[in-house]
């Protein structure tokens, strides 16, 4: 073996590692989403529309505001359609990490009454969606699964990392519902596109697709999202609009008064 | 035809080397044969059962459960040992790839149900028993909870908290595997029980039953096809006391039958459980027109002589072949009747029994010439006399002595058989189609007696509208309505989305029982299923209505799949569902479930009975009229079938042996079977009155050679459905037994009846 054919051999072994080197890991990058500016308030309308295996729709309409206190988020939704639950309200404090479970109120019009409801584990779906609580946040949280970056592609015309992510333990598992869930972030603005959901027995279960991503007020927002769940059928699509960021909501909005008092368009 | 029997004759080779080529074809198609044991696939689909069935799976989710019961005589089931078990289970369930577990109405057990519970601040929806509980205390907070909820009391608990049930769904296309589903569980089962002796399994539901039903099937004709043939070889024997005595009628009723089966496979039909008497039934009738040619030979090599065995069955072919054709043609006919049913087995039954007799008359018309042919004729054969001679010229003397006594017996007979007819019963039960002593039967009886039953039955509620079924009045009537199907003894429980509602609205209200009531309004309503929404999973109530608020879905859990328990109860309710839910204000109620399945199917075996048997007995009758020329012949010809049918059905309700679908299908095969007995003998009685016997030369003559083979013919029947009563399943042993007994009469009719008949009046009759 002469000089040349050494240096080639180390060269080769090395490159694996220079790779890795240049390439965040997969924890770094969700991070990285995590700080995301996602605006310090927001004034947002929501739909969301729920379609069962057979086709059959029903829509949800409502407003929603939300404002971070620091690493915690305060949210008041309003329900205006469908009539039946019009005047319906949630709010949730929604606080960071896990130790703490997280307050929501919802205020039965029909009832005259604030009604707290129980703290629900992770997994269990929100709202009657596709969605569980956890699938809802921001983010999930970082310290809960094992983030490993599986490689880059070009998905949708946009270069995106694919991050897999494994709860730490079985419990966590079972709590979470997911064996695994992969995601696939756009390397540009640090924002996912699409997610893979795995059920407990290692089954596909639902993906995730974020539509209509654009900048407004010099945030990048998604205003639609789609999670299919291919067990089941049944999907639920969410479409939000008249986004308003950073309009320095006042705190007295996310109170039990305000739950009572009902929105009202100006 | 003279022709054709000749050529026959000459190329005996050609005929038998075709007839062993068309055998192999149809052996080739057999494997293509399929097992049907769905019961809803009986139905036809236009049918409102069928078509109910198909939305009930649609809009709510399939009703046929896998059951489990675990039951702890000593120690109850709130026990840590029993609970850890009950959530072992629950867990393996879930893992099982044959089972669909998404939601909660997929796999209903103790460790899968919610309760609604209701604190000072909102509404707590959480499992009763998350995990194993650590402590006695927890162990009785939730036995209390369990009573207080109600909702699962005696439908996921016994009431006396010593059983506890799993239902779980089987994945939509797992339809083939019941069996194997039924195997994975009885085995999964057997592992908890050799670990803790104390808790009992039971194993029932729809899904296992059917699988049984599909295993045992094959499993029993597999079993007892060898039996009937060796009965068979020694009857055959005993007739005919030659080897080709007993192969040639053997292998012609084999080849019959693997001819129909392999048409059937070719065309794809489906085998259903009665489609496995059909081999049988072919036997029996393929039987008889092998013991008659064989029979006449005999006689002829015996009495008469023809001095060559070519010529011999020459005259055998030609005096045979009008009677032949006469009896496949009128026994066809009468099996072609059955297309008058809607019910896919019974006709495909009628069409394939037809296409088998077709088959039968031509192999015994080719096999049978051209094997004897190619066989060396024996000397010693002739010598042989036919067994039961004796008996044959005795019963003549008797005919010709004691017409009265003949008479008599038989008007005794059709009283009896009358009065049976007027206390006969329907019924499609699957259950009642397993013995008692069936380990199936006994768990699903356990199952019953401690929990709210095994059988389902739906009904489903169109509002009309969106958002309909949240109206405060509906959801009362809801709750009257299963208030009211509750009153009937047979219902177990009942379930529907008002109780939820109910339940809601008491955890709302601190859980006071006086809120223990429906949601006051169509909002509230709503409000309490988005409150929801936020501890529940989306699909906790999918079973129960549609995601628009329209359909609702009520539940009943029925005691037994009794057909009049059904019926009894649909006639008692339809009243009132007029008037909660009038179908001018745009409401539609819908049955469905396995309880309506089997009610419609016994509805349509009646309907279908009935007129099939008119058609079939009007169509033979002009069938003989136009065959013997004479209306007065013609009438005679119908009398011992029509006796026998009138037997076959009396002997039904005197031993209290319900109509169903196997059942119904005797009256037509004794129609087919027994009158090709009238036509054999008629026929032979008009040769011998051409030949210008005297009334008793004719009767003993014909006694002495068609009574003969009738004889044979009967009792060799006879022996092959006696072979039936050892089968497991009921509706073989019935069927066995009644078409048993049924030959018998048909026998004594023809043999006995008609030659007093024939004998009445000044002018013996002359046929």
């Amino acid at each position: 073996m002469n000089i040349k054919q050494l240096c080639l051999l180390i060269t080769l072994l090395l490159l694996p590692i220079s790779a890795y080197s240049i390439e965040p890991a997969g924890l770094e990058i969700m991070q990285r989403v995590d700080a995301r500016d996602d605006g310090d308030d927001l004034i947002q309308y929501m739909t969301q529309r729920l379609i069962d295996r057979r086709g059959n729709v029903r829509d949800r309409k409502m407003i929603s505001f939300s404002k971070d206190y620091g690493k915690d988020i305060k949210s008041i939704s309003y329900f205006l359609v469908p009539a039946n639950i019009r005047d319906t309200a949630l709010l949730t404090w929604d606080y960071d990490g896990i130790e703490k479970d997280d307050d929501q109120w919802l205020y039965l019009p029909a009832l005259k009454k604030v009604r707290r409801i129980s703290s629900s584990d992770r997994g269990d779906y929100f709202m009657g969606t596709d969605f569980t609580f956890e699938d809802i946040k921001q983010t999930p949280e970082l310290e809960d699964y094992n983030w490993i970056l599986t490689g880059s592609e070009r998905l949708d015309g946009f270069d995106v990392w694919v991050v897999e992510a494994e709860p730490k333990t079985d419990a966590l598992k079972k709590n979470l519902g997911y064996s695994k869930t992969r995601y696939y972030v756009r390397k540009d603005i640090y924002m996912y596109i699409k997610v893979d959901f795995w059920d407990r027995k290692g089954q596909e279960l639902k993906h995730l697709i974020s539509t209509g991503i654009k900048e407004i007020d010099g945030i990048w927002t998604a205003t639609g999202g789609v999670m299919r769940n291919v067990q089941t059928g049944h999907r639920t699509e969410l479409m939000f609009s008249e986004h308003q960021y950073n309009t320095k909501l006042p705190d007295r909005v996310f109170s039990e008064r305000m739950l009572k008092r009902g929105y009202r368009a100006k | 035809m003279k022709y054709i029997f000749n050529w026959v004759l000459t190329h005996p080779k050609f005929i038998i080397i075709l007839l062993l080529l068309t055998t192999v074809l149809a052996i080739s198609q057999m494997r293509h044969l399929h097992i049907e044991t769905d019961v809803d696939a009986m139905l036809p689909k236009h049918s409102d059962a069928y078509l109910n069935k198909q939305i009930l799976e649609d809009r709510f989710g399939s009703s046929d459960l896998v059951i489990i019961g675990i039951i702890n005589e000593k120690d109850g089931i709130y026990n840590k040992q029993t609970l850890t078990i009950v959530q072992e289970l629950t867990d393996w369930l879930g893992e099982q790839a044959l089972f669909r577990t998404l939601a909660l109405n997929d796999l209903l057990s103790l460790a899968t149900i919610k309760d609604i519970r209701g604190s000072e601040a909102g509404l707590d929806v959480a499992l009763f028993m998350d995990g194993v509980p650590e402590t006695q205390e927890q162990i009785d907070y939730m036995k209390k909870r369990m009573h207080e909820f109600g909702i699962y009391e005696d439908v996921i608990v016994s009431a006396d908290g010593t059983g506890t049930i799993f239902a779980v769904r089987p994945r939509p296309d797992s339809r083939d595997k019941y069996a194997d589903i039924y195997k994975l569980v009885k085995d999964k089962v057997a592992e908890l029980k050799a670990r803790d002796s104390n808790n009992t399994f039971f194993i029932s539901g729809r899904p296992v039953i059917e699988g049984v039903f599909g295993m045992y099937m094959p499993q029993e004709m597999k079993r007892m096809q060898p039996m009937i043939m060796m009965l068979l070889v020694l009857l055959l024997y005993a007739s005919f006391r030659t080897p080709r005595g007993v192969f040639l009628p053997l292998l012609g009723v084999l080849m019959a039958e693997i001819w129909t089966l392999g048409t059937m496979a070719a065309l794809g039909i489906n085998i259903y459980t009665i489609t496995t008497m059909l081999p049988i039934l072919i036997m029996a009738i393929g039987i008889a027109d092998a013991v008659h040619f064989l029979s006449r030979e005999r006689l002829l090599a015996h009495v008469e002589s023809f001095e060559h065995k070519k010529e011999r069955l020459i005259e055998v072919m030609h005096e045979l072949w009008k009677p032949m054709v006469m009896t496949s043609v009128t026994t066809g006919v009468g099996f072609l009747s059955m297309l008058s049913s809607d019910l896919p087995p019974i006709r495909e039954f009628g069409v394939f029994a037809a296409v088998g007799i077709i088959y039968a008359l031509l192999i015994t018309m080719l096999l049978f010439p051209a094997a004897l042919m190619l066989l060396a004729e024996k000397d010693s054969h002739n010598q042989r006399k036919p067994l039961f001679s004796n008996y044959v010229a005795w019963s003549s003397q008797f005919i010709l002595n004691y017409p009265k006594r003949i008479m008599a017996f038989f008007a005794i007979l059709i009283v009896v058989s009358v009065s049976g007819i007027m206390k006969l019963t329907v019924d499609a039960s699957m259950v009642e189609q397993f013995k008692p002593d069936d380990p199936l039967r006994h768990a699903d009886t356990v199952l019953n007696q401690h929990f709210s039953g095994t059988t389902s039955l739906d009904v489903m509620i169109d509002t009309g509208k969106e958002n309909g079924l949240l109206d405060p009045i509906f959801l009362q009537h809801l709750i009257d309505l299963q208030v009211e199907i509750e009153k009937d003894a047979m219902v177990g429980d009942t379930s529907s989305i008002a109780e939820f509602l109910a339940m809601m609205n008491q955890a709302l209200h601190a859980d006071d029982p006086a809120f223990h009531v429906v949601p006051e309004s169509s909002d509230l309503a709503a409000q309490y299923l988005l409150l929801y929404s936020f501890s529940g999973a989306p699909d906790d109530f999918e079973t129960f209505m549609t995601g628009d608020y329209r359909q609702a879905h009520v539940r009943i859990n029925m005691k037994t799949d009794g057909t009049e328990a059904v019926a009894s109860l649909l006639a008692s309710l339809k009243e009132k569902t007029d008037i909660w839910f009038p179908e001018s204000e745009g409401y539609k109620v819908d049955w469905a479930g396995t309880g309506f399945t089997l009610h419609s199917l016994a509805e349509m075996i009646i309907e279908g009975q009935i007129a099939s048997l008119i058609i079939s007995i009007l169509s033979i009758f002009l069938l003989c009229w136009w065959m013997f020329k004479r209306l007065i012949v013609a009438t005679i010809a119908m009398i011992p079938v029509s006796l026998a049918v009138t037997v076959n059905y009396g002997t039904m309700g005197n031993f209290g042996i319900p109509l169903d679908i196997a059942t119904a299908l005797t009256g037509a095969m004794a129609l087919g079977i027994g009158v090709d007995f009238a036509i054999h003998y008629l026929h032979r009685y008009h040769e011998e009155s051409l030949a210008n016997h005297s009334y008793a030369e004719s009767v003993s003559n014909t006694n002495r050679s068609v009574g003969h083979a009738i004889l044979f013919n009967t009792i060799v029947v006879v022996g092959g459905f006696l072979v039936l009563l050892s089968a497991a399943l009921y509706p073989q042993m019935k069927l066995g037994a009644l078409i048993a007994a049924t030959m018998i009469v048909c026998y004594l009719a023809t043999c006995y009846l008609f030659p007093v008949l024939l004998g009445l009046g000044k002018e013996k009759i002359k046929v």
